[in-house]
């Protein structure tokens, strides 16, 4: 029930039709990019799995700094390797579709930002989104001292139960007064 | 499990949104379909077939569909708004174009499709630059228009069928506007975050959809620096040049021509201010510019419509036709100015910036200053609409041809923007600015000229009476003869003209707003109660 040939059946393309929210030329642009990772042989087996880092080669993922968690989130492999088939990549484009609704973004965005797993966001995973988002090095960093304002600042505007922590509630309710998150939140190939 | 209730098409439309692995979806819709309804749930899918072609096919065929998605990828959602707010003004013009033509120039076209030109002139090309000669003889113009029911298969009155259609095509727009302002200002400023610099919004606006790797790192830095910056704010007395059109016009060109050179060089002054000013946020130095330029564009019409309401309308026997022709001389001398402008703006920017004067850099694109001026022109078609019914088919073209000219000169000439706009809140400030002032400015000229100004006597649909309104009290007058309409009538004498009616809607109106007010307040305490409520019961149960 994987992607064997290099065309898609018809049952098989109304079914990811019903369970994303993907347009017909939208899941056949997917398999078409998807199955140009894949070498010749890896081509005629049924539900191949391709590696994170040949994923990461993808124009559309290769600058995001975020590229490593979306792999790991979406991957549905028992060694949590990263690894996408073609059936985690569909689920990777509906969720970062322009038909995804509020709710699901938020899901995967939280999910995307929680960087240890554990179900919410502490501060060591708000300390590793912003190093995300504002650098790798040492000069680009902010110093420990902005580091811990930025998190009294986000934790006092999002923590409502004063736990210590956002969990996926909160995160939620933060996000829904963010009008510009909806439109941000998406890959399109 | 709650999915057995739902009907197949809602079951499958919940299972979507689930945010689970693509295997537990198809594991639970496999569970959910029972033997027996695989019939009618075939019949069903069948539909949900139908159903998604239809998508498909609506989505090829949506207008630039496969250039937005382009250019959303590689500049991100604030320049992208652009040209989406270009696409929602050309479907003005084409609802304004297909009703004016289907209803008013049309009739006329069938009655007499030979128009009456004097012998003497003829074709020449400068017409389309200048809209006088030969144009104005032709059903361009409000002159071209006859007062006269038109005995066909029916009996088509011009005058009312002038009158309503713009009237119809101007209440249609004020409430489009009403609607969408304000859903965007619910979803983008009401239930928005209210504290500008939050850190939150500035985490959780990452664009996922930039690809190019150097707006990446560019966008990482300037998010950097904006959260390391206090909160301070630094305010800067506005500088503020005014300008005046001139008011003599010796060539007819001559106007649009300098009102056009002001509306490209002096905003360029203001960019060039905002250098030199410091700001202490990306939205006030966006609010200033935008000020700045609104004001400019106020008074320019302002004037020229003093002008043409107090000047024109006393010298000139057809002066609705000589006002027509001034505004399509503004339209086209705009749209070349527009070009002009973004080849001075983004081409010239950019090879100064990158061979001249490399401290520069390559530009970026100026959305708020483009979007004005798609504002401005879009005001020059509503003022028109009234004088020359077929302007917007002027504007459908002009706007046509500006998309892919700026298209173009983004890919080429710009990068992309650096800082992480607020594109949905700029988008608020757009739709609020395009409807007040400049269409309630657009809409008062309009009803001014019809309640006020006396209409020409040679030429028109309106010629011979008092003034344009007069339209329908004559048209009541005839209606009292037929008793079936007797409704009508009254509808008219006691809402229409009474002034008691308005009054107590008003009063009406003022007391629900006062109702709402209250409600808003009772439930922001509510909030507040709750968050509490939140906070002691986590103390209790850890």
């Amino acid at each position: 029930m994987g992607t064997t040939a290099s065309q898609l059946g018809k049952d098989l393309l109304s079914e990811y039709q019903e369970l994303t929210f993907l347009t017909k030329q939208e899941i056949l642009l997917a398999h078409k990019r998807f199955t140009e990772l894949l070498t010749k042989d890896e081509k005629d087996l049924p539900n191949t799995r391709v590696s994170m880092e040949r994923v990461l080669t993808l124009p559309e993922l290769k600058s995001n700094p975020f590229r490593k968690r979306i792999c790991y989130v979406f991957s549905t492999s028992e060694q949590k390797d990263g690894s996408l088939t073609f059936e985690d990549f569909l689920d990777l484009l509906s969720a970062f579709s322009d038909s995804a609704t509020l709710e699901i973004k938020s899901h995967y965005a939280f999910r995307i930002f929680d960087f240890d797993d554990d179900g919410t966001l502490d501060c060591g995973d708000l300390e590793k989104l912003v190093n995300c988002l504002t650098g790798e090095t040492d000069e680009t960093r902010l110093t420990t001292e902005e580091m811990r304002q930025l998190i009294n600042n986000i934790l006092e505007e999002s923590d409502i139960d004063k736990d210590g922590t956002v969990n996926l509630s909160e995160f939620q309710h933060v996000i829904s007064r963010s009008p510009d998150f909806v439109s941000s939140f998406k890959i399109v190939l | 499990k709650e999915f057995v209730a739902l009907s197949t098409r809602d079951r499958i439309r919940a299972i979507r949104d689930l945010a689970m692995s693509f295997e537990e979806k198809k594991h639970i819709r496999w569970v959910l379909t029972d033997k027996q309804l695989k019939l009618i749930s075939f019949l069903v899918r069948v539909i949900l077939r139908c159903g998604y072609s239809i998508r498909s096919a609506r989505q090829t065929l949506e207008l630039w569909q496969g250039i937005m998605k382009e250019i959303g990828g590689k500049f991100g959602t604030s320049v992208l708004s652009y040209f989406l707010f270009l696409k929602w003004l050309l479907m003005f013009n084409i609802f304004s174009f297909l009703i004016n033509f289907g209803f008013i120039t049309i009739p006329l076209l069938v009655y007499d499709p030979s128009p009456n030109i004097p012998p003497n002139v003829s074709f020449r090309g400068l017409e389309i630059l200048t809209g006088a000669g030969y144009f104005n003889y032709t059903v361009m113009y409000y002159g071209g228009y006859s007062n006269e029911t038109l005995i066909g298969l029916v009996d088509y009155n011009m005058q009312l069928a002038y009158f309503f259609t713009i009237a119809v095509y101007m209440v249609l727009c004020g409430i489009a506007l009403i609607f969408s302002m304000a859903s965007s200002f619910k979803e983008n400023y009401v239930l928005a975050d209210t504290v500008s610099n939050s850190a939150w919004q500035l985490l959780c606006s990452w664009d996922f959809s930039i690809t190019n790797e150097r707006a990446v790192r560019q966008r990482k830095n300037n998010l950097r620096v904006q959260l390391k910056v206090n909160k301070t704010c630094v305010t800067n007395p506005l500088l503020s040049v005014k300008t005046k059109s001139g008011e003599r016009e010796a060539e007819t060109l001559l106007v649009p021509f300098v009102v056009s050179l002001m509306n490209l060089v002096v905003p360029l002054f203001y960019s060039l201010f905002n250098k030199f000013e410091h700001y202490s946020s990306l939205g006030r130095q966006i609010y200033a510019l935008v000020v700045r330029n609104v004001l400019l564009k106020m008074s320019i019409l302002a004037v020229l419509c003093y002008y043409w309401m107090n000047v024109v309308a006393e010298k000139f026997s057809c002066w609705e036709s000589m006002v027509g022709q001034a505004l399509y001389r503004l339209v086209i001398v705009d749209f070349l100015f527009l070009m002009l402008g973004s080849f001075f703006g983004e081409f010239l920017s950019n090879v100064i910036g990158t061979r001249l004067l490399p401290r520069l850099g390559v530009p970026e694109f100026d959305v708020a200053r483009n979007v004005l001026e798609l504002i401005y022109a879009q005001t020059l078609a509503w003022i028109g609409i009234y004088f020359s019914p077929l302007l917007p088919a002027i504007q459908i073209l002009k706007f046509f041809i500006l998309f892919y000219l700026k298209k173009v000169s983004l890919t080429q000439n710009c990068q992309p923007p650096r800082r992480t706009g607020r594109a949905a809140q700029m988008q608020t400030i757009f739709i609020a600015l395009l409807f007040f002032p400049f269409f309630v400015g657009a809409l008062s000229i309009v009803a001014y000229t019809a309640w006020r100004l006396t209409p020409s006597e040679q030429c028109g649909p309106f010629r011979g009476l008092n003034n344009t309104f007069s339209v329908v009290g004559v048209w009541i007058d005839d209606l009292q003869e037929i008793p079936a309409s007797q409704w009508v009538v009254w509808i008219y004498q006691n809402v229409i003209r009474s002034e008691i009616f308005y009054f107590l809607i008003t009063l009406i109106i003022i007391v629900i707003i006062y109702i709402f007010w209250q409600v808003t307040q009772g439930r922001k305490q509510l909030i507040g109660q709750l968050r509490q409520q939140i906070v002691n019961v986590s103390v209790l149960h850890p």
